[in-house]
């Protein structure tokens, strides 16, 4: 009983570090690296670039490459390289694999034999082509989530969300996920505090089935408090002039460098291209 | 043309239709004056502040604003709530209400650029805020990364750029500590010497007699048990011990125990020792 209740306490805690961590980590959008001097518009625009190469290249060396770009980018940012290959092999990739393993096989994918298997007496093949395909897939999801995680995390949150607006997303949604991502925040301290509270109280020693029922309740106070807090939220925003569609102000400055920045990922992408269609 | 900025008359107001929040208040407040909102936890304070910032609307009674009765479908023409939203600024008790952009920037400046202020000029107060409170280090920094007070200075400050003739607080030093509080209570009475009318909920009397010509008394009933300059309220010391506002105090003294009424107020040593 005591271990499950210990669970519950563990997951609690690393669910809310995590989220801190990841979510609300501004540490490197705020070093002075290569990437975080960028303006933000244009490096998203060059990061769309990336991912739209990483899921037309077919040759594994030049994904390769591209990946390497992604970590030599991450290294002039100032990102730690350990932390940044933790961060993105650790979950994504694991789900790539999973989901790619069945291709393997020839039943999904026919052709050549590469390797046979005796699993329980069961004879499964992998085809060269389902091999392959397979590689080609996992290699793409990583570097696509490489650029991802390395785009996030060179770019403060709500100049991300301003760069939405390039792809003509409406202003209102936009606000509305600068809103979610700020009072995603004071929930994850509401609980953090609430589960001070009851340990200030009931100790560490909680019956596992009294703990579920804590949890309940403390979802449907949270979906209150939530509930509210949009009405109070809304109000503030009439009192300040807010009609239906909000005005935000577009503060972002182009320099030269990110003229050039943009022009050499064009040049790369062209290239890039060019040679993986050519050799093909 | 009367100087009255805002009158309430007989003003009911329940929420849910079912809990009473205000019951038959009555109140005029002039241009340019420093009004005062006092009364225990529940006693209708936010509930009157919010009724002035037409944000809720009377159930019964009236809420005239320069003469105009305030009442929910003016404020679906864009026009007067535009004037209004530029006339009047609340600054709300829980900053993190107020606070709701990703930065402390697009929070302060959110109010001027919804009522379509010119961008230069917004950069103007911008600039001239931030050098009075001395938040030029929060600017691109998330709200949920402040301090109280810090939250308090920028909620204070996404009201001030508005540049409102009315500015309406409530609980502005609430879990402050008395140096920051001493900030805040400066701008309030500096805004109000530049011409505006200042309206402060609160129940902390430390601030009440700087920040207030005026002081009404709200009483558990949801009504005002007694209006009045801010020197005859405070000395009524029966009429804020009913209020909540003043408690019996024991205290050991020359090996005797006193217990006497206590209000919290400021103290001057320095005053006390003269006499």
């Amino acid at each position: 009983m005591k271990k499950k209740s210990n669970f519950i306490r563990r997951s609690l805690i690393s669910a809310l570090s995590f989220l801190k961590d990841s979510v609300f980590a501004e540490e490197y959008t705020s070093r002075n690296g290569f990437l975080q001097g960028i303006d933000p518009r244009l490096k998203v625009a060059s990061f769309a670039l990336f991912f739209i190469t990483a899921i037309f290249l077919k040759r594994a060396e030049l994904l390769i490459l591209l990946y390497g770009l992604c970590l030599l980018l991450a290294l002039f940012s100032k990102i730690n390289l350990g932390w940044f290959l933790k961060r993105t092999w650790l979950f994504i990739p694991v789900f790539s694999l999973l989901i790619v393993i069945p291709a393997l096989f020839d039943i999904f994918t026919p052709g050549e034999t590469l390797f046979t298997l005796n699993i329980l007496r069961a004879k499964l093949v992998i085809s060269r082509q389902g091999f392959f395909g397979a590689r080609l897939f996992v290699m793409r999801v990583i570097v696509s989530v490489s650029f991802a995680v390395l785009l996030s995390i060179t770019t403060k949150h709500f100049a991300l969300l301003k760069t939405f607006r390039i792809f003509g997303i409406p202003q209102v949604f936009v606000m509305t996920m600068g809103m979610c991502y700020r009072y995603i925040y004071l929930f994850l301290k509401v609980v953090e505090d609430t589960y001070l509270a009851i340990k200030s109280r009931v100790g560490t020693r909680l019956d596992y089935k009294k703990g579920q029922h804590i949890v309940a309740w403390n979802i449907s106070a949270l979906w209150n408090r939530s509930y509210h807090l949009g009405e109070d939220v809304y109000g503030a925003m009439l009192s300040r002039g807010y009609t239906a569609e909000p005005v935000i102000l577009d503060d972002f400055k182009t320099k030269s460098r990110d003229w050039l920045w943009l022009f050499f990922v064009v040049i790369f992408f062209v290239i890039i291209l060019y040679i993986d269609r050519r050799v093909l | 043309m009367s100087n009255v900025v805002f009158e309430l008359r007989d003003v009911y107001f329940s929420y849910l239709g079912k809990f009473e929040a205000l019951c038959g208040v009555d109140i005029a407040i002039e241009k340019g004056k420093k009004v005062s909102v006092i009364g225990a936890n529940g006693s209708g304070k936010s509930t009157l502040l919010h009724l002035l910032d037409g944000l809720i609307f009377a159930d019964k009674g009236s809420v005239k604003f320069q003469g105009k009765e305030l009442s929910e479908r003016d404020f679906n023409d864009e026009d007067f709530s535009r004037n209004f939203r530029r006339s009047v600024g609340l600054v709300f008790q829980d900053p993190d209400i107020q606070l709701f952009c990703p930065t402390v920037k697009e929070d302060i400046i959110f109010g001027p650029l919804q009522l379509g202020i010119e961008k230069e000029e917004i950069k103007k107060r911008l600039d001239e805020l931030v050098t009075i409170l001395n938040i030029g280090d929060l600017l691109n920094r998330p709200p949920h990364e402040l301090s109280i007070g810090e939250k308090r200075k920028v909620a204070l400050a996404s009201s001030l750029i508005i540049n409102p003739d009315v500015l309406l607080l409530d609980e502005p030093t609430a879990g402050l500590d008395p140096l920051t509080t001493r900030h805040i209570m400066d701008l309030l009475i500096s805004a109000n010497a530049s011409g505006k009318t200042i309206i402060t909920s609160t129940h902390d009397l430390h601030i009440v007699e700087e920040i207030s010509d005026l002081v009404y008394v709200f009483s558990h009933e949801k009504k005002i048990a007694k209006f009045g300059q801010v020197d005859l309220i405070l000395e009524d010391i029966e009429l804020l011990e009913a209020n909540n506002l003043a408690h019996i105090h024991s205290h050991r003294h020359k090996d005797k125990i006193h217990i006497h009424p206590h209000v919290h107020l400021g103290h001057h040593p320095e005053e006390e020792n003269l006499r």
